[in-house]
């Protein structure tokens, strides 16, 4: 269940934009993780719902979108689309790869109400 | 109100294992971050592996976690050296300001190794930073041998790999091709160490590999 660490991590983090921004209450929020985090949107969803309770995300309306993972290799540079089970690289059959992509958990977006509004 | 960011969630976590990582630097510890199963071996992994680097002067630290227990604190504390044991009450992996706190408790000087015994489990730790310089990955031959392929977000960015028990694979029938069929689709950069901690075959490549990462 590391979606508990990783709803509690936006929860501060949303806590401190809220903070920044003036919001009262974060509504929604938008998060993009990557493919490679194995993040189980219905258990971030309810580790999400049990830690925001109490804060300023409390009921906020959780959008995750996962991307695919990109990789380098290191041998040979080539950009290549890793799959579930294979970092093989197609030019030099090797797997020794650099992730450039599918291990980040990007805040995106957020909305709420905020101190200056109605 | 709409307000866009792109901001790392991880972000403190990050930072503190950078900061963990500069301390270890400073002070010529080289930083193992050893992530398996529960049962795999890692506590006994450590209990052969400290003994034999102080053999040869080079003198380790621990820190290991453990969901309720102390029962692997109480095992290393055995050993002449100093373990520092992190509860997670229930978390399913170590984080960097976890370790962070451990350090802080810590005189480093004089030491070479910081060894760090993540919790039992083959999915979370692995999205963790906590400041290591090398990810070693474990794994059993009573766990099968399917298990990279199903785990390989905890394979494919690792430094170093363990196969341990292999005084079982005769016993198991434990036929490693398929592990090694898999591994070369995931990471073909890390050495593999194929040992037995019962036996202590196997031990010298391990060993010779962790005297080398240690350069001062
Ligand atoms: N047969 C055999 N048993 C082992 C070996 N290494 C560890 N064990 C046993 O495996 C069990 C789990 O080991 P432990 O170090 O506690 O695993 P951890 O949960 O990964 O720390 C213990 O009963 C060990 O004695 C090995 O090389 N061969
Ligand atoms: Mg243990
Ligand atoms: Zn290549």
């Amino acid at each position: 269940m590391h979606e508990m660490s990783i709803a509690v991590e936006l929860i501060r983090r949303l806590e401190e934009l809220a903070v920044e921004h003036g919001l009262l209450r974060v509504e929604a929020f938008t998060v993009r993780a990557g493919v490679l985090r194995g993040i189980v949107p219905e258990a971030l969803d309810m580790a999400f719902e049990e830690a925001a309770r109490g804060t300023v995300a409390e009921g906020a309306k959780l959008t995750l979108e996962i991307t695919p993972a990109r990789a380098r290799c290191r041998l040979c540079n080539e950009p290549f689309a890793p799959t579930v089970d294979s970092y093989l690289c197609p030019r030099c059959n090797q797997a020794d790869v650099e992730i450039v992509e599918g291990n980040e958990i990007l805040l995106l977006s957020l909305e709420g109400a905020s101190t200056n509004e109605d | 109100m709409k307000i866009n960011v792109v901001k790392n969630v991880l972000e403190a976590n990050d930072a503190r294992a950078t900061e963990n990582r500069k301390k270890l630097d400073d002070a010529g510890v080289w930083c193992v971050n050893i992530t398996s199963a529960p049962g795999s071996g890692k506590t006994t992994l450590l209990e052969k592996t400290i003994p034999a680097l102080n053999d040869e002067g080079l003198k380790s630290t621990v820190i290991v976690g453990d969901l309720q227990t102390t029962r692997d604190a109480e095992r290393l504390g055995g050993l002449a050296v100093e373990v520092t044991q992190i509860n997670t009450e229930g978390g399913c992996h170590l984080n960097a300001s976890q370790v962070a706190a451990a350090l802080a408790g810590l005189d480093l000087r004089g030491l070479d190794y910081l060894f760090i015994e993540n919790i039992g489990n083959m999915v979370c730790p692995a999205g963790f930073d906590l400041g290591e310089h090398a990810r070693v990955a474990m794994l059993s031959t009573p766990e099968g041998d399917d298990k990279a392929a199903k785990y390989n977000t905890l394979f494919q960015p690792a430094d170093a790999i363990v196969l341990n028990k292999i005084d079982l694979t005769e016993a198991l029938s434990y036929d490693k091709t398929r592990l090694f069929d898999d591994l070369k689709k995931i990471n073909t950069a890390a050495p593999v160490f194929e040992l037995s901690c019962r036996t202590g075959e196997g031990f010298d490549a391990w060993l010779g590999w962790l005297r080398a990462k240690q350069t001062r």
